[in-house]
């Protein structure tokens, strides 16, 4: 055969066509005895309802967990869970972890040190000393 | 012979709709089912969470709810007799069920954060993308499972894949051409599309399951163990049915014949690949009498009796499939159930935002055998001057690491540029570079038009105007 083909995959870019929202799912855990989570429980009462209705694609889920502190749980597609104990809290510094659980990734917290990433190579080229101006001895 | 009309092709697939229905009839319900529109899934959401702070209130001698699984179903049956939006189901039915209900699935938070994530439009309802998460091998009857809207969807997938390929690189080679197609809606890409959209599969199918998880009947890996023995079931013979037959059709495939690009065209798939003998998994295959211990007679209408094999009709006589074989099944059911509910444009706009939005090199995909014999050869079909290949620069030709630039000329035209460790490998490179060049090339995007975007009634008020599109001579005959 003259020319054959090598199979691959197709790598996805998330947001270039439809964005995916990377969290899917968030437990919430509550007590009803502890003090500590007085403030979950406020934010359950008054702030779950619209946060569940501004985010329809997360999958939520809440339950009692007595005895415990309150937690947020939440399970990202790429298969790991972040968890952030909201014990002593107000109603809405809870809202506000709950924002932060919907708006991560999934991915472990790390500092990236280059500033751009990209499939692409790039556009100007890398120097070569073969092309361009020659040094001559 | 009549004129074709294209016109009228794309949106003839669908009957035309009686607007005087106002409720959709599905094939699981004897009665109608209203679509459920968003607004209604968020207060039926807000109002189980209502009542279960409401069930909190209640004295403490009340049974405290462990789980909110319990609050959610009993909430669910008091939300359905006060509100009686859905109507109850009819318990004398003797339909078995295989997968949850409609009912279940229009109460299931993961359905409809999947319908949400993906942005679906509120034409297509639960229900159906319900359906489309249940795979043959969950349920074999095609009236349940995802089936029928994954044959039309893997249709309409592969159509649009391959407009935007040939209409983008008309000079793509056959081979290359069935490679890009895979890597944009093969199996493998399709399955990873699914991971990616957050939907989770089940470890076993049933009607207690979660109706936003795939459901399909898993097939036991070949390296566990077959119960009551030591062996594994790959060594065992006869424990998994054996695949395809081979050759796909072909009048000589007993003779081990070469399957050539020409004939993948007619006989195979659109990948290349050997059309198996399941169109789908845990389809039943057509096999002699004798074999089939299980075939029912049937009476022909000269009084000869031929004998069909019998369809599964429950998922303990299906064959169990593989997740990804799964998966796939799926994002093509999603599509095609995209098309009946919604129409072409959406289906269009689905495989714009979730194929053609991944990136493929496609400069990556070609593995020659003999650039330079087919450079020369494009080269004399085509008018060039004969390609020569000359040295642009070098450096440390006797050292461990030489760099030799090579550029391959036709008169004074560089048609490919590489480097390369010896002289002849440059040459090589650079032959293949100018093959790569020739092969990808791409008209402007001014001159670009898609079939898809100009023909069907959708498309009529758009604007667009057709453009003939650059259609290549042929591959390069060696």
């Amino acid at each position: 055969m003259p020319l054959q083909a090598l199979r691959t995959v197709a790598k996805s870019q998330n947001g270039v066509g439809a964005f995916i929202l990377q969290c899917k799912r968030i437990d919430f855990h509550y007590c009803d005895w502890a003090g500590s989570s007085r403030g979950m429980n406020a934010f359950l009462k008054h702030q779950l309802p619209a946060f569940a209705a501004q985010n329809p694609s997360i999958e939520i889920s809440v339950s009692p967990r007595p005895g415990r502190h309150p937690v947020i749980k939440g399970q990202y597609i790429n298969g790991r869970e972040k968890a952030i104990c909201v014990r002593n809290m107000e109603a809405t510094e809870v809202t506000k972890k709950a924002e932060l659980l919907k708006t991560a990734s999934g991915e472990k917290l790390r500092r990236d040190r280059k500033p751009v990433k990209s499939f692409n190579e790039s556009v100007r080229g890398v120097w070569s000393p073969f092309h361009g101006r020659q040094y001559k001895i | 012979m009549k004129r074709v009309r294209l016109d009228r092709w794309a949106s003839q697939l669908q009957p035309p709709r009686n607007p005087r229905l106002q409720v959709q009839r599905c094939a699981l319900s004897h009665e109608t089912t209203t679509l459920p529109r968003r607004r209604d899934l968020h207060q039926q959401r807000q109002y189980i969470t209502q009542t279960q702070w409401q069930c909190q209130r209640q004295p403490v001698s009340s049974k405290r709810k462990a789980s909110t699984a319990a609050v959610l179903q009993e909430a669910g049956n008091e939300g359905e007799s006060e509100a009686s939006k859905l109507p109850s189901r009819n318990k004398k039915s003797t339909t078995p069920l295989y997968a949850p209900s409609h009912h279940t699935a229009a109460r299931s938070a993961k359905l409809a954060a999947l319908h949400a994530r993906l942005s679906l439009p509120p034409k297509l309802p639960l229900q159906t993308l319900a359906r489309c998460l249940v795979d043959p091998s969950a349920d074999p009857r095609s009236d349940y499972n995802n089936a029928p809207f994954a044959i039309l969807g893997q249709d309409l997938l592969g159509y649009h894949t391959t407009e935007h390929l040939t209409c983008h690189y008309p000079r793509l080679p056959m081979s290359v051409l069935f490679a890009a197609q895979y890597a944009f809606v093969g199996e493998a890409t399709l399955a990873s599309v699914r991971a990616e959209w957050g939907v989770e599969v089940v470890a076993a199918p049933g009607v207690e399951v979660d109706a936003g998880l795939l459901q399909l009947k898993r097939q036991v890996p070949g390296n566990s163990m077959v119960e009551g023995t030591g062996r594994r079931v790959k060594d065992m013979p006869g424990v998994r049915a054996l695949g395809a037959r081979l050759g796909g059709g072909r009048r000589n495939a007993e003779w081990n014949y070469r399957r050539g690009v020409s004939s993948r065209v007619v006989f195979d798939d659109e990948f290349g690949d050997l059309i198996g003998g399941e169109p789908y998994a845990g389809a039943q295959l057509s096999t002699s009498a004798s074999e089939d211990g299980g075939a029912v007679d049937v009476e022909g209408g000269d009084g000869t009796t031929s004998s069909l094999p019998t369809l599964p009709q429950s998922p303990d006589d299906t064959e169990a499939t593989t997740v990804s074989d799964a998966s796939a099944s799926f994002v093509r059911a999603v599509a095609g159930a995209l098309y009946l509910h919604v129409g072409a444009a959406a289906t269009r706009t689905f495989h714009r935002d979730h194929i053609l939005s991944r990136q493929l090199d496609l400069h990556t995909m070609f593995n020659f055998t003999h650039p330079t014999r087919d450079l020369s050869r494009l080269c004399a079909r085509e008018g060039f001057e004969p390609p020569v290949a000359r040295l642009i620069s070098e450096t440390g030709r006797l050292s461990r690491t030489p760099v030799f630039v090579v550029g391959v000329y036709s008169g004074d035209n560089l048609l490919g540029e590489a480097a390369g460790a010896s002289l002849n490998e440059g040459r090589v490179r650079a032959a293949a570079a100018a093959l790569r060049s020739w092969y990808l090339y791409s008209p402007s995007k001014g001159e670009i038009v898609v079939p898809s975007e100009v023909e069907g009634m959708a498309a009529a008020g758009k604007g667009k105007e057709w453009k003939p599109q650059v259609i290549d001579v042929g591959e390069i005959v060696t």
